[in-house]
């Protein structure tokens, strides 16, 4: 499924080439491009698979800058170990603007922890952050010990004192910190379990397997909207309308400041400025385009403030190093 | 019936879906037939044409593409010894032994029937009990009864393709090893990305992903078998196959109907659950059909039973694994993914409502499968009249052209150049582990049940508080893993009294 973009690129060349050029043509606020810069597509990595958050999030930045921009890009995925395997190729690449790399807070969280050298804020500049989400807690729809989150603490603490919950695995990752703050700030256990495929992760929920899911609620909307799941916690400061009955962690009694789930897109240190500066404005007006603002919409990726520019981007990052060193 | 008829009625109503069910049908089994390619390949080439598409033909494309894309990696498995995709990997065993002998028009014919059989047989499955089905699987499979499934694989199957039962076992711990290269299944933590060698210090992200099986198969089956091939060629012992074109008789047929009846209530069964599916099915097919076969000691060279026993479970699995996605939204693999974001491309989301709202899309899929699988015999029928010309071609015209498509297709993976350093050592080891007779397809069977069987018993362990025991306080679990221990002990008492029997299959 790689192969899309090379065996695809020179027709998708011609498409692009066309709109850009019709887009052009109608004199449309295009960004200018830097001097001899943008003239052959440029090539994104994304460290996860065909399909995935993360590759149709390139996808669609990718067409986004395209039709902001004029840019041309090839994307090219590189997954494996969890978003890690792509780093050595990206950087060899030449430090010209021409790679781009996707990527999430997993590389915050695996540079906290050690598993990986480059720190995202320092080693790499970041264009721009283009979703930005929260985690939620989700039950059964069915389930009938607990009804909502007050009910489950409860619950816990009658029953066994125990719960089950389907997570990732990831040491040090946002969601096993996350809900270590947690447990830690409401003075309760929750065995966390870990699937590493998403699928299976909702599945053991469903089926009854574990007793809670952590999630991002735009990779269960299917499940919420068929009324199979549903929200029991939100960690935000505040609610957000969508989930305006569902309490907060700080309402349920737990003040930290959350982590959030956060996809952007960096190029190497030592890109020239202003290509980098051309590549973060392009990145802007990528997300601003009627198509990109569509898509977050369907991902669910509206429901708070999803964008950062390199600035923004940076503190964001370093704030959140700051979380995970802090729990290590 | 009337739903089917409706959706039937959808699908040959205009010209446009009977072109695109042509064109899913002829490209799905061509791309599952070239190796290093696959029907994801040609997926993720049209997946983004599909939002301009209806969304019923366009989910009738992925279905069709499904279907005639795990049939069509028999042919390669069958005719170079290449399996196409890993579901075809069992299919080699029988099937390319079949070429050597000159019945590669029967292998073939018999895959072709089987696959058709299979899937029509669990298409028709799927239309009677696709919510109920869904339902019971995901809440009675948790991941104890998921690792208790593939330990009984793994007991059941070790033996398949080795000299005697020792080597079995051996090339199924080497796949084991193989497996546990790369991030672990529950802290994450990176195994073998980092060593130091006397003074040699290594360091690389790159293993963090782990040994993929795909440039495995590539090595182990297509570059290994170059490497005999040219071995055979400059000891001038090798013979070209001869070119036959015989269909299987009815009669022959008749004669496996038991294997047939068992591999698709076993590939019915193991396509449900998530995750686990096609190449599962397919081992325990053929490991189940060598079990209670009366022509055991043909098998491993070149029994017909062999290559039906693994292409109707394969088959079988396809339809089996829309279950879970449409009723409940949970994809099993990387093309009912695909499919899932077909329908939320067109503003659908799979989930038991789907069946009420997009109840005739649904049906569309449904007949598409059906009718796939019926049309694969007449593809079937064309393919095993033309392509098995190809084995006129000298060899030192074909090698080529298989390392030239091989390396393709493990660089096309992931486009990381690790995964073509793996496939060609990977071609390399196998050359000598084949020569003294060990399996093939034993390590790739440890390499794939590995990863799946760690993951799933590191999360059992999780859930039951680390109390190994706890597998047999499960009904399900604990029958599967007393059958496996039982079929062990038997194993091993079978093999340390009759040696003499030979029974088991030679190497491939």
């Amino acid at each position: 499924m790689q192969k899309f973009s090379r065996r695809f690129l020179p027709l998708v060349v011609v498409a692009l080439s066309i709109l850009a050029g019709a887009s052009a043509a109608f004199g449309d606020a295009m960004l200018q491009k830097p001097e001899g810069f943008g003239d052959r597509p440029l090539t994104m990595i994304v460290p996860y698979g065909s399909g995935g958050g993360s590759d149709q999030l390139s996808r669609a930045m990718a067409a986004a800058m395209t039709e902001a921009a004029g840019l041309e890009f090839q994307v090219v995925n590189k997954p494996g170990g969890g978003g890690t395997a792509a780093i050595p190729d990206f950087m060899l690449a030449r430090a010209d603007g021409y790679t781009v790399l996707e990527h999430i807070d997993d590389a915050v969280s695996a540079y906290a922890s050690g598993s990986i050298a480059e720190n995202p804020a320092v080693d790499w500049i970041p264009l721009c952050m283009a979703q930005i989400t929260f985690s939620q807690v989700y039950i059964r729809s069915n389930e009938d010990r607990f009804s909502n989150w007050e009910e489950f603490v409860a619950w816990l603490g009658g029953n066994s004192g125990t719960a089950t919950m389907a997570n990732v695995g990831k040491v040090g990752s946002m969601e096993l910190t996350v809900m270590e703050q947690l447990e830690s700030a409401l003075g309760i256990e929750i065995s966390q379990i870990s699937f590493d495929k998403p699928a299976e992760r909702y599945a053991a929920l469903v089926g009854g397997h574990v007793d809670l899911l952590f999630e991002q609620p735009g990779d269960v909307r299917n499940l919420t909207d068929a009324g199979e799941i549903k929200p029991i916690l939100t960690f935000l400061r505040e609610r957000p309308d969508v989930f305006a009955d569902v309490p907060t962690h700080i309402e349920a009694g737990a003040d930290f400041e959350p982590l959030t789930r956060f996809r952007g897109f960096y190029v190497k240190k030592g890109v020239p400025e202003e290509i980098v500066s051309f590549l973060s404005a392009a990145c802007k007006a990528g997300f601003n385009t009627d198509s990109f603002q569509e898509f977050n919409r369907k991902k669910y990726m509206h429901l708070i403030d999803s964008f950062r520019d390199t600035e923004g981007s940076i503190a964001l990052i370093n704030d959140a190093i700051d979380t995970y060193s802090a729990m290590n | 019936m009337e739903q089917f008829l409706t959706g039937t009625a959808a699908l040959f109503g205009d010209l446009t879906s009977i072109t695109i069910f042509v064109c899913g049908l002829v490209g799905g089994a061509l791309f599952g037939a070239v190796p290093g390619v696959n029907m994801l390949t040609l997926g993720a080439v049209l997946l983004p044409f599909t939002i301009s598409m209806e969304p019923g033909h366009a989910v009738m494309l992925f279905s069709v593409i499904y279907c005639s894309g795990v049939f069509g990696g028999a042919i390669t498995a069958i005719l170079f010894n290449i399996p196409g995709a890993p579901e075809n990997a069992p299919t080699c065993l029988d099937g390319y032994p079949m070429t050597v002998s000159g019945r590669a028009g029967k292998a073939i014919g018999a895959a072709v029937c089987c696959s058709a059989l299979g899937g029509v047989a669990s298409a028709i499955l799927m239309m009677s009990a696709t919510g109920a089905i869904a339902g019971w699987a995901v809440r009675a499979f948790g991941p104890q009864e998921v690792f208790s499934l593939i330990f009984f694989g793994l007991v059941v199957s070790a033996s398949m393709g080795a000299s005697n039962l020792w080597k079995g076992w051996l090339s199924v711990f080497a796949g084991l090893l193989i497996a546990t290269v790369g991030t672990d299944p529950v802290g994450g933590i990176a195994r073998f990305g980092e060593w130091t060698l006397f003074d040699l210090h290594y360091k690389s992200y790159y293993l963090s992903a782990g040994i993929h099986f795909i440039p495995m198969i590539l090595g182990f089956f297509a570059i290994s078998e170059v490497l005999v091939q040219a071995t055979n060629i400059s000891l001038g012992v090798r013979e070209r196959p001869k070119a036959s074109l015989e269909f299987p008789s009815l009669a022959e047929f008749w004669r496996v109907r038991f294997t047939l009846l068992r591999s698709t209530l076993i590939g019915f069964f193991a396509g449900i659950l998530p995750g686990i599916g096609a190449t599962l099915a397919a081992f325990l097919g053929y490991s189940q059909a060598l079990r209670w076969s009366r022509h055991r000691d043909n098998f491993g060279k070149g029994e017909i039973e062999g290559v039906v026993a693994s292409e109707t479970a394969n088959n079988a699995a396809t339809g089996a694994a829309m279950i879970p996605l449409l009723a409940l939204g949970l994809p099993g693999g990387a093309l009912t993914a695909m499919i899932l974001g077909i329908f939320q491309i067109h503003g659908m989301e799979p989930g038991p409502l789907i069946f009420i709202n997009s109840g005739d899309l649904v049906w569309v899929t449904f007949a598409a499968m059906f009718w796939a699988n019926v049309a694969i015999v007449l593809l079937g029928w064309v393919q095993t009249k033309t392509v098995v010309h190809i084995l006129r071609l000298p060899f030192r015209w074909l090698a080529p052209g298989i390392l030239i498509l091989a390396t393709i297709g493990a660089y096309a993976l992931r486009n990381l150049m690790i995964d073509v350093w793996v496939m060609f050592v990977a071609g390399v080891l196998a050359y000598l582990l084949r020569a003294s007779g060990y399996s093939a397809a034993g390590v790739i069977l440890g390499l794939i049940l590995g990863k799946l069987g760690e993951s799933a018993f590191s999360k059992s362990m999780q859930l039951m508080d680390y109390n190994i025991f706890g597998f047999f306080a499960r009904p399900i679990s604990a029958t599967l893993i007393i059958f496996a221990v039982v079929a062990l002990a038997a194993s091993i008492i079978g093999e340390l009294r009759g040696d003499r029997r030979q029974n088991r299959p030679s190497e491939t």
